[in-house]
């Protein structure tokens, strides 16, 4: 975490702060989090809407990175090497953890909901890997899955109450994996109640109903997924069920308060219910169970041989290690020169695709059932146009070689780095000019991978890519020769 | 091997197209540019039977420089269908009819007897009134002339006939030796309904009137709400509002039919025979397009049964998906999507007939647009498909199986079964359409199966 936030946070993690100079941790007064009696102490520099605002923006960036390393776990699964017999299982797990990401991401815009009905800007930042954060739960690692991983995730979603032989075995593999684990994510979120609902804090006035219109709607996000009723529904995979994707409006301090309560519910078993499926943490152990059932031979096969962190080869032949707790992460640079231009267009892609959440947000939906329609639904389709597009890159990115003329070496994976900024133009003008820029950089790099492997003259993706940008290069021109935005 | 056991025609089923302009359709092919595989597929022409309008006779088979649907006149060129004999000569040899093997059964061309016989029903359909029945036979018939398919009805004014196309054997040459038949469809006129007493003012709609009103109940009628014979949705003819919310018939009829082709012939003293089936329905003004869900789809699970089989190949479950999303892309680039999911257009609420007003009229559910109105921007949504199509194009599994609407969910009328895939669409059974059961597993097979697969082990079975 950049340490403009990270020099915040004693007022939420007072024993990051127990060894400094008596000035922070004279700062600790809140006690540690979790104790949700104790009174929430405003620390220097902030008003409580303000603090309110800040505490969001480190909530989105844990949701955001939560979904970034499910997703690569759960593109790292198949190949050719599983075996027959478990296929139907390695199936069904990569199913649950996409479903568990696709949550995550309702969850990352639930955060944006809340920050816009304060008035706060939203954020769809996050630190690039390697990331040793002491707010989070574990070291921010692009991992493959395995039992080690999985152990992790587990964790990271585990209940307070937690405990017995197994959790002592899993919390023992996921700290020897990952360093040693609080899950502060549910307690930040009780931390931004115990704010939220105390009118001395903020006002009835600081939630502004009339930003709705700006705000994510499950009706706009939720696609065909389930609305409060996950388990009704066969999903893509016989007896793995649609996941539950919630977005909430927030208009209120009490829609505000029931947003978090549920999106924390949804990570966290809140009772510890075994038979319970819908908790993320449940969903992790029941796959986690299954695994470890395996032979270990087997279970290395559930996964590609993919690297971790695979990073783009701006860092060329440098390996980075960053010491997290006690646990080192490293990046695997992406040397050959075919496979880094397939991660940098998943980069561009990852980026048009925030850009496009962001842009969204700009643009008020229909105030009545549709009248006049601004770009705001062409945003979101793009938005999801790009998670298919990052769906179909990643899936290339596990069959290429991380390094070239390796035989036998690892493959790459999807990268997710950052951009250099999310910041949008203050026009939407701009923000469109900026919307062509990337897709004007997106054909660049089809053309460059074209004349680095002369058979992707012929690949049925890059060509349909190509064509769909410049589809979309036609309609940001219409639109920027303001004829209106889509029509 | 040359003696003639048993006779087939193919096709089977034979699909006209009506049109007024003398000279038929010419042949082309439907395929995906491979250089532009988001656009509409690609129609090229391909070689095209040129019938001698006197002797009835294929005298070419040239491909055309170009393809145009209309005569130049604002007529459309009908699809005029060959239905082509074939004989079993042993248990596994068919092949075509031609003079070459008649004349080893010691045969000639005029031994063929052809039989067409067509009906349209649809003024029954409506009235349940067996004197409403409009059909059509030539009779058996061996010569190259074109035969006439004149509707009768015995609710016709007197001497009247529903001119339903013709029927014609082509003549066999030795350059064109096969035994086939022509069908060319009607013109695709609207025609009306009067009292011979009536003194009636032109209607721009109808070209004669055919129809007495007072035989029968045609015109004036009104479906009985409640009748569980009806169609769903009911009043679809052409009418206007009478009492009592009554929707009343103007008595209109077209000249749409189906029927059976006969052929018969008689060898060594044995009379074989075989029939085919012909239609004609309404020209294609989006050719280069197929609809998500077609008679073919039917015929497909017909054959296969509902469920993928182990005779279904990874690869083949992969090409129906992306079927499935090409046709679904080419299908939203016809829609007015806005329109369509019940959007307030122009600031008319309820613009038009669409699934929004039926689950409403059906059920009394609340009159809500179907997806968020927001989405449903015409071109945005052509995008998001295209888009989807693009991704699957890489290899990906397809991921959308899950928000395939199932047959058992066309009357889930919640937000999510509403908004379920194809979204917008009625289907036969008056309710939100779905893909066969078949379409539906094949996807959800390549969905489970895909990740497993390399690019050198596509054609791996399940």
């Amino acid at each position: 975490m950049r340490s403009r936030v990270h020099r915040h946070l004693a007022s939420v993690v007072p024993e990051l702060f127990e060894d400094h100079t008596p000035v922070m941790s004279a700062l600790s007064v809140a006690g540690s989090l979790g104790a949700e009696e104790q009174r929430p102490v405003l620390p220097p520099e902030f008003n409580w809407r303000d603090y309110t605002i800040m505490l969001l923006h480190v909530a989105a960036e844990i949701e955001h990175s939560l979904m970034v390393q499910y997703l690569f776990a759960a593109y790292s699964m198949g190949g050719p090497q599983v075996p027959d017999e478990l296929r139907e299982d390695v199936r069904g797990w990569q199913e649950v953890i996409l479903g568990i990401a696709k949550e995550e991401m309702g969850h990352l815009v639930t955060v944006q909901n809340l920050l816009t009905a304060l008035g706060g800007p939203m954020n769809l930042d996050r630190e690039d890997y390697p990331w040793g954060s002491d707010f989070y739960p574990f070291a921010f690692n692009l991992r493959p899955l395995s039992a080690k991983s999985l152990a992790t995730y587990v964790v990271a979603e585990s209940p307070e109450t937690w405990s017995g032989p197994e959790a002592d075995a899993i919390k023992a593999v996921a700290a020897e994996t990952a360093g040693h684990y609080v899950n502060r994510v549910g307690a930040l979120y009780g931390r931004v109640d115990a704010i939220l609902k105390n009118r001395d804090f903020l006002p009835d006035e600081a939630f502004h109903e009339d930003t709705l219109p700006y705000q994510a709607s499950w009706d706009e996000w939720g696609r065909g997924y389930a609305r409060g009723e996950r388990g009704q529904e066969a999903g893509n995979v016989p007896d793995v069920k649609s996941p539950e994707l919630l977005v909430f409006g927030v208009f209120s301090r009490d829609s505000a308060r029931k947003a978090l309560h549920e999106i924390g519910e949804q990570g966290e078993a809140p009772d510890l219910d075994e038979q319970d499926e819908t908790s993320h943490f449940n969903r992790f152990l029941g796959i986690y169970r299954a695994l470890t059932e395996l032979p270990p031979d087997q279970q290395a096969l559930v996964a590609r041989p993919i690297a971790q962190n695979p990073v783009t080869a701006h860092r060329l032949n440098e390996s980075t290690a960053v010491g997290y707790a006690s646990v080192e992460v490293t990046t695997s640079p992406i040397t050959d020169p075919v496979t880094a231009l397939w991660a940098h267009l998943f980069n561009l892609r990852y980026r048009m695709l925030l850009t496009d959440v962001a842009h969204a947000f700009r643009l008020a939906g229909p105030m009545d059932n549709g009248g006049v329609l601004t770009g705001r639904g062409a945003l979101v389709h793009r938005a999801f146009a790009e998670m298919y597009n990052l769906r179909a890159v990643a899936g290339r990115l596990v069959e290429l070689p991380l390094e070239k003329d390796v035989p036998g070496g690892q493959s790459a994976g999807p990268p997710f780095e950052m951009p250099y900024s999310l910041e949008l133009p203050h026009h939407d003008h701009d923000c469109w000019l900026l919307q062509r820029d990337l897709v004007q950089a997106s054909r660049l790099l089809v053309e460059q991978l074209s004349e680095a492997d002369p058979s992707y003259a012929q690949d049925p993706y890059l060509i349909a890519l190509r064509e769909s940008d410049r589809r979309a290069l036609d309609q940001i021109e219409h639109i920027l020769g303001r004829k209106g935005c889509t029509r | 091997m040359t003696t003639i056991k048993e006779l087939r025609v193919l096709p089977p089923l034979a699909i006209g197209r009506l049109g007024a302009a003398t000279e038929p359709m010419d042949n082309y092919t439907c395929e995906v540019d491979p250089e532009q595989p988001l656009a509409p597929r690609r129609l090229r022409p391909a070689p095209t039977f040129r019938v001698d309008p006197d002797s009835g006779a294929i005298t070419g088979a040239d491909t055309p420089d170009e393809l145009r649907f209309t005569d130049g006149n604002g007529r459309v060129r009908p699809v005029a269908p060959f239905l082509e004999v074939w004989a079993l000569t042993s248990d596994d040899v068919l092949q075509p009819l031609t003079l070459d093997l008649l004349s080893a059964n010691d045969l000639t061309p005029d031994a063929v007897r052809w039989r067409v016989e067509v009906g349209n029903h649809k003024i029954q359909r409506r009235t349940y009134d067996d004197l409403d029945k409009i059909d059509a036979d030539t009779g058996w018939f061996s010569d190259h002339a074109p035969h006439a398919l004149m509707g009768r009805c015995p609710h016709f004014l007197d001497d009247r006939f529903l001119p339903l196309g013709h029927a014609r054997y082509v003549k066999p040459t030795p350059e064109f030796p096969g035994i086939r038949l022509r069908f060319t469809p009607a013109a695709g006129y609207v025609y009306g309904s009067r009292r011979p007493t009536d003194d009636i003012e032109d209607d721009p709609n109808v070209v004669d009137y055919l129809y007495d009103a007072a035989k029968g109940t045609w015109r004036g009628h009104a479906d009985r709400a409640g009748d569980p014979r009806l169609t769903i949705p009911a009043n679809i003819y052409a009418g206007d509002d009478g009492p009592k919310g009554t929707w009343v018939s103007r008595g209109y009829l077209d000249d749409e039919c189906d029927g059976l082709v006969r052929v018969q012939l008689e060898v060594g003293g044995q009379e074989l025979t075989a029939f085919g089936r012909i239609g004609a329905g309404p020209p294609a003004y989006a050719p280069d397009s197929i609809p998500i869900r077609t008679i073919a789809d039917e015929l497909d699970q017909a054959l296969h049964g509902p469920s993928a089989s182990d005779q279904d190949t990874l690869e083949h479950a992969r090409d129906v998906a992306e079927e499935v999303l090409r046709r679904a892309t080419e299908t939203v680039r016809l829609m007015n999507t806005e329109v369509m999911n019940g959007n307030t257009v122009d600031g008319r609420v309820d613009a038009a007939s669409t699934m929004v007003r039926q689950d409403t009229a059906d059920t009394g559910r609340l009159y809500e647009p179907i997806v968020a109105p927001s989405l449903v921007d015409s071109a945005a949504v052509l995008a998001l498909h295209q888009n989807v199509l693009a991704a699957l194009r890489s290899g990906t599994a397809p991921w959308f199986a899950d928000v395939l609407r199932d047959h058992d969910e066309v009357g889930d009328l919640t937000a999510k079964g509403r908004r379920k895939m194809p979204a917008l669409m009625r289907g036969a059974d008056g309710r939100h359409l779905a893909l066969t059961r078949r379409q539906v597993e094949l996807v959800r097979l390549a969905a489970r199966q895909e990740i497993f697969r390399q690019d050198d082990e596509s054609g791996e079975t399940r």
